[in-house]
């Protein structure tokens, strides 16, 4: 621990020098092209590649970097090659992280980042493109923070408009329960903007479903244990008026049917979201109706890949449309039906993608309300 | 005499009163809170927390900290899975073997983290919060971010099977308190705990091992979280690189809010008992009541205050840091 914080104030120290070296090298390299000529873009070789998430001690984020490394490896690289900067939950060390990376490189980089929360990401696409790297984002930015403002180095963000889908396993959930009864929803962290978007997804369908009351909504921060306690708590506050549960994500589901289990209730219809390899398994044994699966296999390789090509000059992002700088990624619902197939598949075998293939599996260009 | 009798007599029902007044409060806003069954969901959302608490009364009431906990539940709970899928996958077929070896896994972990505490001289803070993350990432390392399931249902019987409305795991849970009720009242162990956390220089002075008190404190807390994650598993049926997480929280408010001292040598494992099915009450019947999520975290911070107000004696703490 103790040598924890020393690296960390050690890294921070030498971060802060190497980012007065690399401020000033950003601005050099900024003047440069005008000199040779008004907006002329940089292509790097060889740019150093890496990726910044929370951890590794998920499912999601473990596909993620999965992704990227794929990416890397159909460019002739090795997995090494590309760096993890893994923020745990601090943008603060995010923010440092991407700044001593871009140091390092002197700029020369291609980013994949998810900048842990909202306002974290503009000082980070901030300091890329001072250094002169390239930098594409996944989930987290304001809404007023846009790749084309921004300029080249700011490639692109990709998010997952995760209320349609939300929407569409309520419906599945309301057919099974026959249209009445009673529903109980438990949520992610409350202020988590996945969180927002699912608990509104359900709320839409409820419009069409004027027999089905909203029993309770609460938070169970995503985590296992926590829903079995709440899911506990809610049993006895509402006894069998419940008679069906959505849940904003798997790992909240395994805690609702354990929660389930230990009263003897079975076959109370549930519904999730994330498309891990057990809730999809579960699905096909009937212990959950539908997930739905994000593919964060595609999005962590596509996104290395959309700042690599634009580094390298592939691409010139200013020269795409904005539904190719901030678009949605895919979302797929997984129900019974088709289960066995999406497993064999998705899970089972990764698909080979490929990496230039930028937006072909997206959703479309992002929409703000 | 009689004055300072009945203050201390208060002091030390204190926890109690304010469990049985938070059931009345609770029972009287939704009659629904009071049954049987609810009791059980109460206990069986205790009963790997009340093992995490017992075990770090132990180093609570030498003075020390242990905040290794969640690390070593995770780390426990994933390789006990791991242990039992290899010994075949359920109990009879020699699962069974799992838990002896995660018990001595755990006590292995506490008696590495006391020796570092111990020998390097790291005070137990540090020492047991680098332990923690040691554990973590081990898990992590373990399953690469992914579940571990146990799929046994005779093993999840102790989830499942219910006995006079409670399910086996309450039960183990409570032969586990009464391992830890002997271990501090009938053994020299116990009582040099309380002579640790009384006065250490005094012990010390008295020709007492005060090391190997320590180290023994904290082999013993790592039983008894390896139970911890033995019951945690036998709840959710799986573990991951995260099922410590949160333990930390609950045991050292449930210990504090059940009267255990930080400065050390006061309370007991009876303590814990009551300051976890405090926490556990509060957290059940705040969603039984009815009330809105954005002011369950803030009512919990409260009631865990006045608890602590009525329940220790700060007039006998000189200094409080």
């Amino acid at each position: 621990m103790s040598t924890f914080i020393k690296d960390y104030i050690e890294k921070e120290t030498i971060n802060r020098r190497n980012f007065l070296l690399a401020s000033a090298a950003g601005l050099g390299s900024m003047a440069m092209p005008m000199a040779f000529g008004k907006g002329a873009a940089f292509a790097a070789e060889n740019p150093a590649l890496a990726w910044s998430y929370r951890d590794r001690a998920s499912a999601y984020w473990n596909s993620v970097v999965s992704g990227g490394e794929a990416f890397v490896e159909s460019i002739g690289k090795t997995k090494e090659d590309m760096v993890s900067l893994i923020n745990e939950g601090s943008s603060e060390k995010s923010l440092a992280d991407i700044k001593a990376f871009l140091a390092k490189n002197s700029g020369n980089c291609a980013i994949a980042c998810d900048a842990n929360d909202s306002p974290n990401a503009r000082p980070v696409v901030e300091a890329v493109k001072e250094a002169g790297g390239y930098i594409s984002t996944i989930w987290n930015k304001t809404d007023d923070l846009h790749p084309w403002d921004i300029g080249d180095n700011y490639v692109s963000h990709m998010s997952w408009s995760d209320e349609k889908p939300a929407e569409d396993t309520a419906r599945i959930l309301f057919a099974a329960m026959g249209g009445k009864g009673g529903v109980v929803h438990l949520g992610g962290i409350p202020a988590n903007n996945p969180a927002v978007k699912r608990l509104n997804g359900l709320k839409n369908a409820l419009k069409d479903f004027p027999e089905i009351e909203l029993l309770d909504a609460q938070p169970a921060d995503w985590d296992t244990t926590k829903a079995a306690e709440l899911m506990a708590s809610f049993i006895t506050r509402y006894g069998d008026k419940i008679t069906g549960v959505h849940c904003a994500n798997d790992n909240i589901a395994y805690g609702v049917i354990e929660a389930l289990k230990a009263e003897g209730i079975t076959g109370m219809p549930i519904v999730a979201y994330d498309g891990n390899m057990e809730a999809v398994q579960m699905v096909m044994d009937g212990d959950l109706l539908a997930t739905v699966f994000t593919n964060p296999h595609w999005g962590g390789g596509v996104s290395l890949a959309l700042a690599y090509h634009a580094a390298i000059g592939t691409f010139k992002p200013s020269e795409e449309p904005n539904e190719h700088r901030e678009f949605y990624g895919p979302t797929i619902l997984v129900t019974k039906d088709d289960a066995a197939d999406f497993k064999a598949k998705y899970l089972d075998n990764v698909p080979t993608y490929d990496w230039t293939d930028f937006w072909g599996p997206s959703n479309g260009g992002i929409v703000y309300k | 005499m009689t004055g300072r009798f009945s203050r201390e007599a208060v002091i030390r029902w204190a926890p109690l009163l304010v469990l049985i007044a938070l059931v009345i409060l609770f029972t009287a806003i939704n009659p629904q809170f009071f049954s049987l069954r609810n009791f059980a969901r109460i206990t069986i959302s205790s009963a790997p927390a009340l093992m995490v608490a017992v075990g770090v009364t132990f180093i609570i009431l030498m003075g020390s900290i242990d905040l290794s906990m969640e690390g070593v539940i995770s780390l426990t709970a994933v390789l006990f899975c791991m242990a039992f899928v290899r010994f075949g996958g359920n109990l009879a077929a020699g699962g069974w073997l799992a838990m002896p070896l995660i018990l001595a896994l755990g006590a292995g972990i506490g008696f590495v983290n006391g020796l570092i505490h111990v020998r390097l001289r790291i005070p137990s803070f540090m020492a047991s919060l680098a332990m923690g993350f040691v554990g973590t990432g081990a898990a992590v390392l373990l399953t690469g971010g992914d579940i571990v399931k146990v799929d046994d249902d005779v093993f999840r019987g102790l989830l499942t099977y219910r006995v006079l409305g409670f399910p086996l795991m309450v039960y183990v849970a409570v032969v586990f308190l009464g391992l830890g009720w002997f271990l501090q009242t009938r053994t020299t162990l116990g009582r040099n705990f309380y002579a640790v956390g009384g006065g250490e220089d005094l012990a010390h002075a008295s020709g007492l091992n005060v090391r190997r008190v320590r180290i023994a404190g904290f082999t013993l807390a790592g039983v008894f979280y390896a139970v911890a994650a033995i019951l945690q598993v036998a709840k959710l049926g799986q573990a991951e690189s995260v099922t410590g997480a949160n333990f930390m929280f609950i045991s050292i408010t449930s210990v504090v809010v059940g009267g255990v001292a930080l400065w050390g040598g006061v309370g007991g494992v009876w303590n814990a008992l009551v300051g976890v099915l405090i926490v556990n009450t509060i957290n059940n019947g705040m969603v039984v009541i009815g009330l809105p999520d954005y002011v369950q975290d803030g009512m919990l911070g409260l009631l865990v205050i006045v608890a602590v107000v009525l329940s220790t004696d700060r007039r006998a703490a000189i200094v409080v840091k």
